[in-house]
């Protein structure tokens, strides 16, 4: 029998290459890949809807969302993604899809995404209007602040989008999901729109 | 065209999917063939109002029932499909 050595590596790995890119100068968007991460999907089984938010409520602290809404938990991000669904997404292994089969055992599905997604956060002063060239949904601050979350299609893509606390430079920082197949596909075209401002490339292991 | 998804707000076109009439409804086992023909077969060709399931694919991925006017393309109104978001329909 033939051996296999598997190695992890991001689906980026060719794609992103860290450092400037496009217009030289202040980069107006920074891309940045966020590496490492446990994703687990949770869907209420029938006519569980309930008793899931119960579940999910005493194991993260906080209420699932049950609107397009990103809540933060003390160690873990849980992200709306659809009626009676949302994805939790944490680090270290905490909330791993072990760590939470026992929790919902009674109420939802889960499905491990955690390497079937890449996680790129963008940001920067030109975030939003680069943004702006490829997503149909309003990323105005009084349409789409903090917290606020977006299953949606950028270039025929679904993602699931959201916007995080914003960052020390109190600029907003967007989150996006996207499957990992389609991931180096989007994000040269992110790079083609955010070329004319400079853009800063990066990922990171945390 | 736009619909506004009850779970996610206004989309853009792009992100459905449409599959067609929301009308049809399967026969009783022993309804007889002519019924079954007609569910399986059988259209209208509706000018007006008429009733369409549509999918957010590019999005939250729910089944919707949408109201439109196949000559305006005014939507009058849209609703979960039944199964869609088990907590909205009560399914």
């Amino acid at each position: 029998m033939a051996e296999f050595s598997w190695e992890v590596r991001s689906p980026l790995e060719r794609a992103l290459v860290a450092g400037p890119f496009g217009t030289r100068g202040d980069a107006g968007v920074s891309l940045t890949e966020i590496r490492n991460f446990d994703l687990i999907q949770v869907m209420a089984r029938r006519s569980k809807a309930a008793h899931m938010a119960e579940a999910a409520k005493g194991r993260f602290g906080v209420p699932a969302p049950d609107t397009p809404r990103a809540v933060d938990a003390a160690d873990a991000t849980l992200i709306w993604s659809g009626p009676d669904q949302f994805l939790v997404l944490s680090k270290s292994g905490k909330h791993a899809i072990e760590a939470l089969g026992q929790a919902f055992a009674a109420s939802a599905s889960l499905s491990d995404q955690s390497h079937a997604r890449v996680l790129i956060s963008v940001s920067g002063t030109k975030a939003r209007t680069m943004l702006a060239k490829l997503s149909s949904i309003d990323l105005h601050p009084d349409a789409f602040s903090i917290g606020a979350a977006a299953a949606t299609s950028i270039d025929h893509t679904s993602v699931t989008l959201w916007r995080g606390t914003d960052g020390p430079d109190g600029q907003a920082v967007f989150n996006l999901l996207v499957l990992a197949t389609f991931a180096e596909s989007l994000w040269h075209t992110m790079l083609d729109a955010a070329a004319e401002y400079g853009v800063a490339i990066a990922h990171s292991e945390a | 065209m736009r619909i506004v998804c009850p779970f996610c707000g206004e989309r853009e076109l792009g992100e459905f999917t449409y599959l067609g009439d929301a009308k049809p409804a399967r026969p009783a086992a022993d309804a007889g063939e002519d019924a079954v023909f007609d569910y399986v077969y059988l259209r209208d060709n509706v000018a007006g109002a008429m009733s369409e399931h549509w999918y957010h694919s590019g999005g939250c991925r729910a089944w919707l029932k949408v109201t439109r006017n196949t000559l305006t393309h005014e939507i009058s109104a849209v609703e979960p499909a039944a199964g869609a978001g088990a907590a909205k329909v009560g399914a």
